[in-house]
């Protein structure tokens, strides 16, 4: 037999991972849109393939940050190949659009390209997570005991709560926090189907009765993401899919890509059953704060039950993950999977943690709208007088150019030169910029911008830190 | 079983259950709890020096040495996070705990004094 085996790792360098990352976002259904929103088109999304060259996918990112611009686009694209996996159809019929959209969306070029970057993707924006150490000698006894603390616990409002609740705009703030969960509840439990599929015992049919929960029995009414369209429709939001893309956060789309990422790679399986049971256990907890909150911003119009639901089946859940899940796959596996399993639990609160405060941040961006046109003046003032050189780019757009969001690595500081432009900081906020006028930019915070003048003509100064302008 | 939170490092890098001090080590073969207290005689395990194989730490009262990688595999079950280690302790779930602070060699703390 002359065959000579040569097996190798598949590896891309950064120059070719660059490359297959920009063909796969230069697809024309992932190029800017000239709207805000995606209107019933589930296979539209903005991965700005024009920043691509000038970002690095392949180290991973440190987690002082993983919410920097990188992250973001790093987060999108990985949202759109996990979703080529899942079926998603216009709510109201075919057009020539989403016809196209959806051969293209579904295609072997878009699955091939996107399945060619998604580990190095993975390792960029989830890498971090290398830094949780498991040690020791764990056992059932030690395991019970460390899930078991969380079981009933009663947990305090998070940071994004008391952000909706302290905001100069809660109905705003709260409309905002709603579309972070879209791209994980409306195709809520696709991530956890991944791990019903196979061979593998009796955990598997387990599994399999909380899939059913969560899709409702077969009854479509009651279908958990029925129940968060319900949700969004009562308080004026739409259900179509990614309609708010681009007003996700990098944090919420990690926490949804996350479970995918899980379910996506089986070697992940362990800690999959970890980061399950840590969602399950505080979801309890969480929901009943979130129909509160939701009913006091909103008034009894807010429908709430996608939440009580929650409260309700997630204490069995969250019974379920530990007896009927991880006990016995410790049990089948041994005990070597335990610490696979602690590493998913503490990775998902992590991750959990990360996008609560970012959320918490971003509302305080929106609150601070009017105060950061106002300190437009003071640090342009710096920069007129030569006092802070920095970087700058001058830019001249038309009437309708929409700069899809995105952020930056540093603060900023707009200024018009000429015309007007709209200048947005998330759903429904957003402040009007005339000539002479501006506005502070804080680092990582997603914005866009659309001209509302024949022609507007501005300049983006990188000046880094611009509290330090103001000293 | 206790489950119990301190600091890697800092004011609240030792957790004292019972009498018994716990710090978090961490060392080039890689990271675990352990008693602060060496069994031999009770010296003070947390300034410990590696050996220089660096597989064994060894206790400065009476040089008596444990190897690391059995500290690691077979020791107290742990997980850290950031700054943060829960372990899960084999004594009553009622026993008294309080923090601490110990000194670390640098040996244990990646090279630093802590």
């Amino acid at each position: 037999m002359s065959f000579t085996p040569h097996h190798t790792p598949f590896e891309l360098d950064p120059a070719q991972l660059r490359e297959l990352a920009l063909d796969f976002a230069s697809n024309p259904i992932y190029l800017d849109n000239k709207e805000w929103e995606n209107e019933d088109n589930p296979y539209h999304r903005q991965l700005r393939p024009q920043i691509i060259k000038y970002l690095d996918f392949s180290k991973p990112l440190p987690a002082g940050e993983i919410l920097d611009y990188s992250a973001l686009a790093a987060n999108r694209l990985l949202a759109t190949i996990y979703e080529a996996d899942l079926m998603f159809l216009p709510k109201k019929g075919m057009t020539d659009s989403t016809w196209a959209g959806f051969k293209n969306f579904y295609s072997s070029t878009n699955r091939a390209r996107g399945e060619m970057i998604r580990p190095y993707l993975e390792k960029h924006v989830f890498g971090f997570l290398d830094d949780i150490e498991v040690s020791g000698d764990w056992t059932k006894e030690s395991l019970a005991a460390y899930l078991g603390r969380i079981q009933g616990q009663a947990t305090e409002p998070s940071a994004s709560e008391k952000a909706i609740r302290e905001s100069s705009d809660p109905k705003r703030a709260a409309r905002n926090w709603l579309i972070q969960f879209a791209p994980d509840f409306l195709s809520e439990a696709s991530p956890m189907i991944r791990n019903v599929m196979g061979y593998y015992g009796p955990v598997q049919s387990e599994w399999f009765k909380i899939v059913i929960d969560e899709y409702g029995y077969g009854v479509h009414g009651t279908k958990h993401s029925t129940l968060f369209e319900n949700t969004l429709a009562s308080v004026g939001l739409s259900a179509d899919l990614h309609r708010y893309w681009q007003y996700y956060l990098t944090s919420s789309l990690m926490m949804s890509n996350y479970f995918h990422y899980l379910g996506k790679n089986h070697e992940l399986f362990f800690r999959y059953l970890g980061a399950l049971y840590y969602t399950e256990t505080t979801l309890v907890d969480f929901c009943r704060r979130a129909a509160d909150l939701l009913t006091d911003v909103f008034g009894d119009d807010a429908d709430v039950k996608y939440f009580t639901e929650h409260v309700h089946i997630d204490v069995h859940h969250g019974r379920m993950a530990l007896e009927k899940l991880i006990m016995p796959i410790v049990d089948q596996c041994g005990e070597s999977v335990i610490p696979e399993i602690v590493r998913g639990f503490e990775e998902f609160q992590a991750i959990a943690q990360i996008a609560d405060d970012d959320f918490a941040e971003q509302v305080r961006w929106m609150d601070a709208g009017p105060r950061n046109k106002v300190l437009h003046a003071p640090v342009w003032a710096k920069i007129e007088s030569g006092e802070v050189e920095a970087p700058v780019a001058h830019i001249v757009e038309p009437r309708g150019e929409l700069s899809n969001t995105h952020q930056h690595d540093g603060d900023e500081l707009c200024h018009i030169v000429s015309g007007t432009m709209r200048f947005v900081s998330g759903y429904d906020s957003h402040q009007i910029l005339e000539a002479g006028e501006g506005t502070v930019i804080w680092r990582n915070r997603l914005h866009g911008a659309i001209i509302d003048s024949e022609e507007c003509v501005y300049e983006i100064h990188s000046v880094g830190d611009y509290r330090a302008c103001l000293s | 079983m206790l489950v119990v939170n301190f600091a890697v490092e800092g004011a609240h890098n030792c957790v004292e259950v019972d009498g018994v001090p716990y710090v978090y080590a961490r060392t080039a073969k890689g990271s675990f709890v352990m008693p602060a207290l060496c069994p031999h005689r009770g010296g003070p395990l947390n300034l410990a020096e590696v050996d220089a194989t660096g597989g064994r730490a060894v206790c400065p009262w009476h040089e008596r040495a444990t190897s690391i990688t059995r500290l690691r595999r077979k020791g107290i079950p742990a997980v850290r996070r950031g700054n943060t280690v829960t372990a899960v302790l084999p004594v009553p779930a009622d026993s008294e705990v309080t923090t601490t602070h110990r000194p670390m060699s640098p040996a244990f703390c990646g090279g630093r004094a802590a």
